[in-house]
């Protein structure tokens, strides 16, 4: 109870120094609007056609990259985790691979798809599928043999083992998986849009920070602030209640 | 594998009598696990022919043969009474009736009350009473158990041991426990089998006449130490 509390007081406070540092001229306000001044702008861009149009593109580009990134990576990661052959070939590139900063390859992007909406999801679901794969393939992994060799032994059909044991076994990891290739996501998209694009979200943003506009700028970052921890809560209230009898 | 292969198992033969408790005991890595994995039909011999009841057992046949791992192998997303459940839940679809017969099995081994609970919530020993239920469930005439007591402390191991004699006396089944345990070996069997190093071989089958119920004061007869010590002997021999 205590720790609760002690974690208010320095929500609190972060909070107050953002509002009462700035609006007594310790922190320059042009560089951080304090934060009332902040949440009315966010109030304000909200009802704007235009921020509603660019989260509308952005959302869309979020969840189509995700749509197509989170079962590809999926099966992917199931196959080389399962097919011995297959790994004992792939994983080792993977694994260098997945070193590699994937916002090198943007302009590669750019070259194949443009900077419409096309390139963002593919921009966000080529970054994700990596996250996705790897993670899969740890999930399979993490199927203890003995649990399948119990259900065998119990004459477990090859679809019944895939239903009652891997998906069981597997699901705190896969939620994980999803929590985080959401992270991957979102940020595949608003790189690619803060890069170059005439739409979305991150692209306003960009411009923002570009006019100096702070208010907007930080009404935005706020906004996506929020987005973001929704969705990871979310997960990681399912997570928590699927993986009760993880120790 | 990769290079030459090595013969886990060689000119095995032997019979074992219906209704009785049948203990193979050998040292660690003689291919003790991989025979019980053919007698339960999860690997295929390469030559040779095993019947049970009759008929060979090219896969799992759970009605006929129930197996009996160790304590780990419980699945930690269900509890205890869904864990006995399992085999239950693979092909019929009476919940209720199943769920009577877990209750049963739950109550012979001594843990009513504990069916709510998750394997991470139960002790060693608690587990593995789990394991045995789930075992039992299904009622097959024979049962194999592959080293179910290592994982526990020696104490609980013993306890358990005992538990599992007054739960075999009850039934009528045929068991074939496998245990790299003199003690055990001797404590629980109406006969001994044991291995030798790999490749595997039946170098010695023993029969235990100490008389049943056993009761712990037995280990520390002559008898019991004679034949402890004559299992040793097969066994350093052919380690040798």
């Amino acid at each position: 109870m205590k720790i609760v509390f002690a974690r208010l007081a320095l929500l609190a406070l972060v909070l107050a120094a953002w509002e009462l540092l700035p609006r007594h001229g310790i922190v320059n306000p042009l560089l951080l609007p304090p934060l009332g001044d902040v949440l009315a702008m966010l109030g304000e861009l909200l009802q704007r056609g235009q921020v509603r149009e660019a989260l509308g593109v952005s959302a869309a580009e979020v969840l189509l990259a995700f749509v197509v990134a989170v079962p590809l990576g999926a099966a992917l990661g199931v196959l080389i985790a399962e097919n011995d052959y297959l790994g004992e070939v792939f994983k080792p590139m993977l694994f260098i691979v997945f070193a590699i900063p994937k916002s090198i390859f943007l302009p590669m992007f750019i070259l194949v798809f443009g900077t419409g909406f096309q390139q963002k999801v593919a921009y966000a679901a080529f970054t994700t599928t990596f996250v996705v794969l790897m993670s899969a393939a740890a999930a399979v992994e993490s199927v203890k043999q003995d649990y399948l060799l119990v259900a065998r032994s119990y004459g477990a059909t090859r679809l019944q083992l895939v239903s009652r044991v891997y998906v069981p076994s597997m699901m705190p990891l896969l939620l994980e998986t999803l929590r985080i290739s959401m992270i991957f996501n979102f940020t595949g998209v608003l790189i690619a849009e803060m890069y170059a694009s005439r739409t979305g979200i991150g692209h306003l943003i960009a411009s923002w920070g570009e006019n100096f506009q702070m208010k907007q700028l930080f009404a935005g970052v706020v906004l996506l602030a929020a987005a973001a921890i929704v969705f990871n809560e979310a997960v990681r209230f399912l997570e928590s209640r699927v993986s009760a009898w993880r120790t | 594998m990769y290079g030459g292969t090595v013969p886990a198992l060689e000119n095995i033969s032997f019979n074992v009598p219906a209704g009785r408790f049948t203990v193979i005991v050998g040292p660690s890595g003689c291919g003790k696990t991989s025979l019980l994995m053919m007698l339960a039909g999860l690997r295929a011999q390469t030559q040779g022919t095993i019947q049970c009841l009759g008929r060979p057992i090219p896969q799992p046949d759970p009605l006929r043969v129930g197996v009996i791992f160790q304590e780990a192998s419980l699945y930690p997303w269900l509890t205890a009474l869904e864990n006995i459940e399992f085999p239950l839940s693979l092909r019929g679809t009476e919940k209720k009736e199943h769920r009577r017969r877990a209750q049963a099995m739950l109550e012979l081994v001594g843990l009513s009350g504990f069916g709510e609970r998750y394997p991470h919530e139960l002790s060693g020993g608690m587990k593995q009473r789990v394991s045995i239920a789930r075992g039992l469930v299904q009622d097959p005439p024979v049962l194999l158990m592959d080293e179910p007591f290592a994982a526990l402390d020696e104490q609980t191991r013993m306890t358990m041991g005992h538990e599992l004699l007054r739960i075999w006396s009850t039934t009528s089944k045929t068991v074939v426990f496998i245990t790299h345990s003199l003690t055990e070996a001797v404590y629980l069997a109406d006969e001994v089998l044991v291995m030798s190093a790999r490749p595997g071989r039946i170098i010695d089958r023993i029969h235990v006449d100490l008389p049943r119920p056993r009761s712990y004061d037995m280990m520390a007869t002559d008898v019991f130490g004679r034949l402890r010590d004559r299992i040793w002997q097969q066994i350093r021999k052919s380690d040798a």
